[in-house]
């Protein structure tokens, strides 16, 4: 229900995205991981058509057909909220603190979906009920400091479901909630995924929760997707080195004991200091000459699968010679 | 490279406060006439090349009248809001850096201090010491302090929190070493906008008292005082009201618009970038 | 021979807002009877979630605040009885890592400055600018950096920056509170590896605290687990990853892995 191609979104200082594609169908779960600064974020804003002022939008994305690349912010609320919903990070400060949970649910219900008072209310119920809300009924009456949050991230997700919206986004929605709080959101994204046959885009930085929740995984570096494929896949066998880097930098259960870590050298460097051609050149340590200069083609790695590497790419002309 | 643009309540405040303190600061050394200088003769006079904006109701010049009571009133400010704002911030600190009870005194007693009305402190030091500028000052210093000491308290609170704060402490820093460099620093932003919004509040609060005769004495022009005597002229002279109002009109306007600039401008996310 | 860090029994209890007129406030116990050794060399994890008490051990052991009930003794002296004089000195020995490496360093002040201050602190002679050059050394940048303000620096090489800062006074002792949360993967790694050269090199104990139970495994020999301010399980950290005793380590453990 939604494609994007040749995505690219540029600032004054130079382009923050690169010729990103994806495609997310009904049902299905894409997961996007990335380090600060890989433009992930950015993605999700530009999916919902929240790009800030200022920056300048190429390529295409269409949203069941139709193209709303360059839309205008009156085509883009329409879509808002029914067609597809967004979650962030911080559950507390995305709920107003001064309203009852259950009236902040049950009023895109009334505003865009025209019900009565009565009948939104029931539908809010129906929604904290089907996110796992404990006693629901009570909390439609509370306000946000009176939940936890878990519970927070909760009604949430009721409040992006209320226009049973085709796709989801969420925005690293489990990064400020505890280890087992964390665990039980993603199995419900995972559930209402499933159960409404709606499309989850989610957006993290921990290779644990995105192994979880998504069947489809892409790997962002510096605003260029390097890396896509089946989740499982891409994390049992890396074709792109910084996938593998990262990876291997990840501290792992299964070898326990003091030991050194492998690490990518350096840091992220800052948007106007990235290179030209690959952005992960200079910290990649299997460079060759042309990998800062030239941005990588994909190469396919497997059926719907491909890594943006010039080795690869040398790698599959030799093959193929 | 700053590209960031400066907002027109910062660029008109300042212009103002300048203007103000400009006028002040030459009073001390030039007035076109002696301000105190009494010639019935020429009382009520329009304004003409000699005298620019006329005299009053004894022949004195009104721009030279006006100027030094400029200076009057930037004095008394500055004096008034320097010494408020020392001590409150000094309690402030104090205050957030001891806690508990300390803390519970201080706070308590500047409850108090806002309680009791600055007109009535000054009446009482006026009944006592006579009227007076330095009446003037002590009472608005008075008021100040504890505003001062609210402001400095509830920022320092925020900054004693901070994790280099705590990794002062953990260095081995005592509270005092820790108040004076990284707590005054920290909170330095939002007790200067304050002291700039307090300036303006002590002007007028000066031209009140002056006017209600606690203030500046004769012949010692104020533009409160020079309001009041213009008072009974009104369908004479109504000049003579006119032009102290608009005085205490830009001062005070000027010192408002410049501490709601340096607010805008000192947002903590903004603050120095520096480049070496 | 005694241990470097023993803490003995510890309960530590806040008074919560009162909810009414006539009923005593609420207590929350923060930490509940906490005991643990620390040795010279070794590195003890402490895991649990937000509002288990973790942090509320760190500044005990850091003398922050002092214990209820119990003692917390640093190379055999406890820390509640010492007079402010010998807990500037003692300071000396134990020093922290914060987990935010945008608020732990003064945006106003150079970082040779920060650095500087635990020396300052404890009124060490001696040139200052030499300590600092080798602490910089040390956690891997490089000397004339003291001259730069912290938003110069990534959020990796600022960690760093706090971490030069924890080791001039050549700690025995350092107490790291979630120090590599903040930080990317790829910086987490370089920062845990900085840790463990540092403790080879200056024979560190490390009381590690981390809500992530994978990072706690790649650098410490020990791990107790807490929960609600109480520990739930302890013990080598092979023997709690492999074989958990307690449903709720399972489900961090369920938490930090790879999904196959």
């Amino acid at each position: 229900m939604i494609e994007v191609e040749g995505l690219s979104i540029t600032s004054a200082a130079g382009p923050i995205l690169r010729d990103v594609g994806l495609h997310v169908a009904p049902g299905e779960r894409l997961g996007v991981v990335g380090e600060s600064g890989s433009g992930k974020t950015l993605l999700a804003m530009s999916l919902m058509g929240m790009v800030p002022d200022g920056l300048s939008v190429t390529g295409s994305i269409r949203i069941d057909g139709a193209e709303m690349c360059g839309a205008d912010e009156s085509a883009w609320r329409r879509l808002r909220a029914r067609r597809m919903a967004m979650i962030f990070q911080e559950p507390m400060s995305a709920l107003n603190p001064l309203r009852r949970v259950g009236d902040t649910v049950a009023e895109p219900l009334i505003r865009h979906l025209g019900l009565a008072p009565r009948a939104a209310r029931d539908k809010a119920l129906a929604l904290f009920d089907e996110t796992g809300i404990l006693d629901p009924e009570r909390r439609l009456s509370q306000y946000p400091h009176q939940l936890s949050g878990g519970q927070r991230q909760r009604v949430l997700i009721a409040l992006a479901l209320a226009c049973d919206p085709e796709l989801l986004i969420a925005d690293e929605p489990t990064t400020a909630l505890d280890a087992n709080v964390a665990l039980r959101i993603t199995r419900l994204l995972v559930r209402l995924a499933e159960e409404r046959r709606m499309g989850l885009l989610f957006i993290s930085h921990d290779l644990a929760a995105v192994s979880r929740t998504t069947e489809r995984l892409m790997v962002m570096y510096g605003g260029d997707v390097v890396e896509t494929g089946a989740t499982a896949e891409v994390l049992r066998a890396p074709a792109h080195p910084y996938t593998a880097g990262l990876l291997s930098a990840r501290p792992s259960l299964a070898a326990h004991g003091k030991r050194r870590l492998p690490t990518i050298p350096g840091s992220v460097p800052p948007p106007q200091e990235l290179p030209r051609g690959c952005r992960f050149s200079g910290r990649c340590g299997q460079e060759i000459a042309r990998c800062a200069a030239e941005m990588p083609q994909p190469v396919t790695t497997a059926p719907d699968s491909w890594a943006a590497c010039h080795l690869l790419q040398a790698r599959a002309k030799g093959a193929g010679a | 490279m700053s590209e960031r643009r400066l907002s027109p309540n910062l660029v008109i405040g300042a212009a103002l406060v300048t203007l103000v303190c400009g006028v002040a600061l030459l009073s001390v050394i030039w007035t076109p006439h002696p301000h105190a200088v009494i010639n019935v003769a020429q009382k009520f006079a329009p304004a003409s090349a000699e005298h620019w904006l006329g005299t009053d109701q004894l022949g004195r010049d009104l721009v030279s009248q006006l100027m030094v009571a400029a200076g009057n009133s930037m004095m008394v400010a500055m004096l008034a809001v320097g010494v408020g704002c020392v001590l409150g911030t000094s309690l402030g600190l104090l205050a957030a850096a001891r806690g508990g009870w300390t803390e519970e005194a201080i706070m308590r007693v500047s409850d108090l201090g806002f309680a009791f009305p600055a007109l009535l402190f000054a009446i009482m030091l006026a009944a006592a010491y006579g009227p007076s500028l330095s009446v003037v000052v002590v009472a608005i210093a008075f008021i100040n302090i504890p505003i001062f000491a609210r402001v400095s308290r509830a920022a320092a609170n925020q900054v004693w929190h901070r994790e280099y704060v705590y990794a002062a402490r953990a260095a081995g820093m005592g509270r005092f070493a820790i108040s004076r460099d990284h707590i005054l620093p920290n909170i330095a932003a939002p007790v200067i906008v304050q002291a700039t919004i307090e300036f303006a509040v002590a002007i007028l609060t000066e031209a009140a008292l002056s006017y209600l005769g606690l203030g500046a004495q004769p012949p010692a022009p104020s533009w409160g005082r020079m309001l009041s005597e213009a008072q009974t002229l009104m369908y004479l002279a109504p000049q003579l009201a006119i032009w102290p109002g608009l005085c205490i009109f830009v001062a005070v306007l000027g010192f408002g618009l410049l501490g709601d600039g340096l607010r805008d401008m000192t947002d903590p996310r903004l603050v120095r970038e520096r480049r070496a | 021979m005694s241990a470097l860090l023993s803490v003995e029994a510890v309960t530590r209890q806040y008074r919560l807002p009162r909810l009414s007129l006539f009923r005593p406030a609420p207590m929350l116990t923060a930490v509940r009877d906490i005991s643990f050794t620390l040795e010279t060399g070794q590195t003890l994890g402490i895991v649990g979630e937000s509002g288990s008490g973790k942090s509320t051990l760190a500044r005990l052991v850091m003398g922050f605040e002092t214990p209820d009930t119990g003692r917390v003794v640093f190379d055999g002296q406890d820390l509640a009885q010492l007079s402010p004089a010998a807990m500037r000195a003692a300071r000396r020995g134990f020093q922290m890592v914060f987990q935010d490496p945008f608020g732990s360093l003064d945006q106003r002040r150079r970082i040779g400055w920060s650095i500087a201050e635990p020396l300052r602190a404890q009124g060490a002679g001696g040139d200052h600018a030499r300590a600092v050059a080798q602490a910089l050394e040390q956690v891997g940048l490089r000397a004339d950096h003291a001259d730069r303000f912290p938003h110069e620096f990534s959020g990796g090489q600022r960690q760093r920056i706090a971490i030069a800062r924890a080791i001039i006074t050549r700690p025995r002792l350092l107490v790291a509170d979630e120090a590599v949360s903040a930080l990317d993967v790829s910086v987490q790694a370089q920062i845990l590896n900085l840790l463990m050269d540092l403790q080879d090199d200056l024979g560190l104990a490390i009381l590690f605290i981390s809500h992530d139970l994978a990072v706690v495994s790649s650098i410490c020999d020990d791990v107790l687990v807490m929960r609600e301010g109480q520990v739930v399980e302890r013990g080598p950290v092979g023997d709690v990853l492999t074989r958990p005793a307690q449903d709720y380590t399972r489900t961090l453990l369920a938490a930090a892995a790879l999904e196959d």
